[in-house]
């Protein structure tokens, strides 16, 4: 396999991955009642830290794309933010970017890819490319959302369903698990952002409750989380819960795993690259041991999470080993 | 302020009874303006297409109610019919609703406790002795036993409606197994994601956290402080009407749904067979009468139950929410009583009244009854759901003369309650504002200890047919979302 088609599949995988946890987290984040002064910013006091602290300053901010935000917008207003995560095509990072760049990949690999992968790639990027913010703030955010949902599914399912288990297979794959793990941490990176439980509880009602409840959701874990922690709301039950459980499929512990097995399952002819792999392959390991001695105490949810930061960290250093590995063009395109 | 001047207004009539929306001028209520601005703006054809994508979605989402009417062989699956103008109650006057649910249940569940313990109410001469005995749903079997928690009534679902002045009244207690949850969180969520702009701009109380206090009262109530408790919804299975509800709050609070054949009992404690093997069950929260729990304690054929059940449950071993016997409160002719349990068991006087009740049993108010049953309501004391019931001012000769009989035959079995003139709100009708006569079912949590807790919300229910006053849903009523405000 060329190097050039190993980083268009795996940016496949990364890109469609990356389009719904971003449908996910926008539709809930959307929906929220916005109460401001119960989100505190744990650093720095200035005025202009506050600004980050308001609903659609969160989306940007779980986006990653806070400072690529603020250089372009002054406010964080419901009409740009909504734009410039879902339809802005100048935003590489937004919903639309996203799938146009996972459709592009797939086209230059059209003849090696089954037909169906590349008519729901296609399909999808027509639907998207039609929709206009007018339209969508019209018929419902929730619906458009949900229809993303449903085109991510399919393209999803289309895979799974036709693809050979080669080696191309293996990089869509590595290249989705790379991107949820990354995704589930940068959620709860933000997540720490939230003030601590207990402070404005009046008459059994925590004000901060809709948002622990939006983190769930954002990745789609509320049921799954209630079958374990049951009526224990807490931001440490949360994290634990996302970072560690082994079951539920897009906690880090889960998602590592997934890379790992799918980052196994690539095989290489020549001798340098092998090597390569297999220090790819450590270096995961090395992370997976990093989870498997965690504590829940190490987990400190409020505020920077320094355990949430070196993992994210060590995704991204994966990343970067992984890209000079195998497409060995340096640096990777996002 | 403004005032419903589009020609589309000109016959909407906000005089003849209180409506929620608008003044009798139709100047619209301060709490209702934003609400108002948003669908007097909305044109027919935007109205259709949302209308159109909500009733989709409750198809989609498989939120139907089942209709079993003797007439049909195949059972009616429905669609509850949802109305989507939000019901809007102001922060101050849900805050007077809130104290006086919370109150009312803390006496009902004294009340309960104090009938299966020492009759303290009963020997001072405040309820005569014969209500109570008498009361189909009086369960000697709970005499002298002390519940987990000390809560009977975990969920409760009390009806009230408004008068002519806009003033609060208690319809109902629903103290066995109320429903209407579902529809309560489904519209909200459909309420919020297809009328976003309308829902993110109108400071609504949030009522998702009161699923995790609903899921933490039943966790309170498990014997013996357990930590870690098995909790289970006991349905009577798919075929019930409002199985749909069941499955609905099973997922929410992530607790198992079960029939009774799921379950067994085994040396004095209820287990769940599960293909780890047996597990024990310490919370049952169940949705099945009384009659039909435990053949061996009550109805013997009953084939939905678990036979043992209340042997477990007299033994500690496990809570039963609510317990069996909370109907002997709920009953229509107790009803007339609550406003003296207030008194008696809290030492209050009732922030909420009662609607003025008749009993039959007594001869003065017999012979009003009979000399007025043209302006009154009529019902039987056991039944619900809008069934048995006479309504005075729009019964045809023949039914008055029907009643007439019954009552004379057997008045303990019927109340009668003066004719309210319930409250108005306008309910979308090709595409334009009509009003409707509505109630409101508000639902109150108890976990153990008295920690009582009243969701910020409610089931509006609406009497679809013009001029009816009849808002069950198996009489054709419908729902609306009911937004409590925060500010």
């Amino acid at each position: 396999m060329i190097s050039r088609n190993a980083e268009a599949l795996f940016w496949i995988g990364r890109y469609m991955e990356r389009a719904e946890n971003h449908a996910r987290l926008i539709d809930v984040h959307y929906h929220l009642q916005a109460e401001e002064p119960l989100v505190a910013l744990q650093q720095g006091g200035d005025e202009e830290a506050k600004d980050p602290l308001c609903k659609w300053g969160r989306i940007v901010d779980a986006l990653g794309s806070r400072g690529a935000y603020e250089q372009q917008y002054g406010a964080y207003t419901e009409q740009d933010v909504v734009y410039y995560v879902t339809l802005d095509r100048e935003n590489p990072n937004s919903l639309v970017s996203c799938v146009n760049y996972a459709r592009g990949n797939v086209r230059t690999l059209r003849e090696k890819l089954p037909a169906e992968v590349w008519d729901t790639a296609n399909g999808f990027y027509l639907w998207l490319r039609e929709k206009q913010p007018a339209d969508m703030m019209r018929e419902s955010p929730h619906q458009f959302f949900s229809r993303v949902k449903e085109w991510t599914a399919l393209f999803q399912g289309t895979v799974q369903s036709v693809m050979p288990r080669e080696n191309e297979w293996y990089f869509i794959e590595c290249g989705r698990y790379m991107e949820r793990t990354e995704n589930t941490l940068r959620i709860l990176r933000s997540a720490g952002l939230i003030a601590p439980q207990g402070a404005g509880v009046s008459d059994g009602y925590d004000p901060v409750y809709p948002y622990l409840q939006a983190v769930l959701r954002s990745v789609s874990a509320y049921q799954p989380f209630r079958r374990y922690y049951a009526d224990g709301f807490s931001l440490e039950s949360i994290v634990e819960f996302l970072v560690l459980n082994t079951a539920f499929p897009r906690s880090v512990h889960f998602s590592l795993h997934q890379l790992d097995d799918h980052l196994q399952g690539i095989e290489l002819m020549e001798k340098s690259m092998r090597v390569a792999h297999d220090r790819v392959l450590r270096q995961i390991a090395k992370i997976k041991a990093d989870l498997a001695c965690l504590e829940r105490e190490d987990l400190s949810p409020q505020g920077e999470s320094p355990v949430v930061a070196h993992l994210l960290q060590a995704v991204q250093q994966l990343g970067a080993s992984f890209a000079q590995t195998f497409f060995r063009i340096g640096e990777a395109s996002a | 302020m403004s005032i419903a001047v589009q020609s589309q207004f000109h016959s909407y009539d906000a005089d003849s009874f209180y409506d929620e929306m608008f003044e009798r001028d139709l100047k619209v209520r301060a709490h209702y303006e934003g609400v108002y601005r948003t669908f007097s703006r909305m044109k027919p054809p935007e109205l259709a297409a949302r209308q159109q994508a909500l009733q989709q979605r409750m198809l989609e989402e498989g939120i139907t109610f089942t209709l079993y009417t003797p007439e049909q062989a195949e059972p009616l699956e429905r669609t509850i019919p949802f109305d989507y103008i939000p019901r809007i109650i102001p922060k101050q006057e849900w805050q007077l609703i809130e104290q006086g649910m919370k109150q009312r249940v803390r006496a009902l569940n004294a009340f309960v406790h104090d009938i299966y313990h020492g009759q303290q109410i009963v020997k001072e001469g405040i309820i005569p002795r014969r209500m109570i005995v008498g009361n189909r749903y009086f369960r000697p079997e709970m005499a002298g036993l002390e519940v987990p928690g000390g809560a009977y009534m975990t969920a409760s679902g009390i009806d009230l409606i408004r008068n002519e002045t806009g003033e609060y009244f208690v319809l109902e207690d629903n103290l066995r197994t109320p429903s209407g949850f579902s529809y309560l969180y489904r519209g909200r969520s459909m309420m919020s994601e297809h009328f976003h702009d309308l829902y993110l701009s109108s400071a609504v109380a949030d009522i998702d956290q009161s699923l995790n206090i609903f899921l933490r009262s039943l966790r309170s109530l498990a014997p013996s402080g357990k930590r870690d408790p098995l909790i289970a919804l006991l349905t009577p299975g798919a075929y019930n009407s409002a199985y749909y509800e069941h499955t609905f709050l099973a997922q929410q609070m992530g607790i198992h749904l079960v029939e009774g054949r799921d379950l067994v009992y085994k040396d004095h404690k209820i287990y769940l067979r599960d293909l780890r093997g047996l597990r024990q069950v310490d919370v049952i929260y169940r949705r099945l009468d009384d009659d039909y729990l435990d053949p061996l304690a009550f109805a013997p054929d009953s084939m939905l139950g678990v036979p043992g059940l209340m042997n477990a449950y007299r033994a500690g071993n496990i809570a039963i929410a609510n317990a069996p016997g909370t109907g002997v409160a709920d009953d229509k002719a107790v009803y007339a009583y609550v406003p003296d349990m207030i008194k008696f068991y809290l030492n209050e006087s009732p922030v909420l009244n009662n609607v003025p009740t008749y009993i039959l049993d007594r001869k003065e108010d017999r012979e009003y009854v009979l000399d007025n049953l043209k302006d009154l309501v009529v019902k039987e004391t056991s039944l619900s759901g809008g069934y048995g019931m006479l309504i005075g001012p729009t019964a045809t000769a023949k039914e008055i003369e029907m009643f007439e009989r019954a009552i004379r035959q057997d008045p303990g079995r019927y109340i009668a309650q003066t004719t309210m003139q319930l409250s108005r709100a306008p309910v979308m009708v090709g595409g334009e504002m009509t009003p409707r006569h509505i109630d409101l079912r508000a639902f109150v949590l108890m976990g153990a200890e008295e920690e009582t807790h009243v969701i910020p919300s409610g089931l509006t229910r609406v009497a679809l047919k013009e001029g009816s006053l009849v808002v069950n849903s198996s009489q054709g009523g419908g729902v609306k979302d009911t937004w409590v405000l925060n500010r």
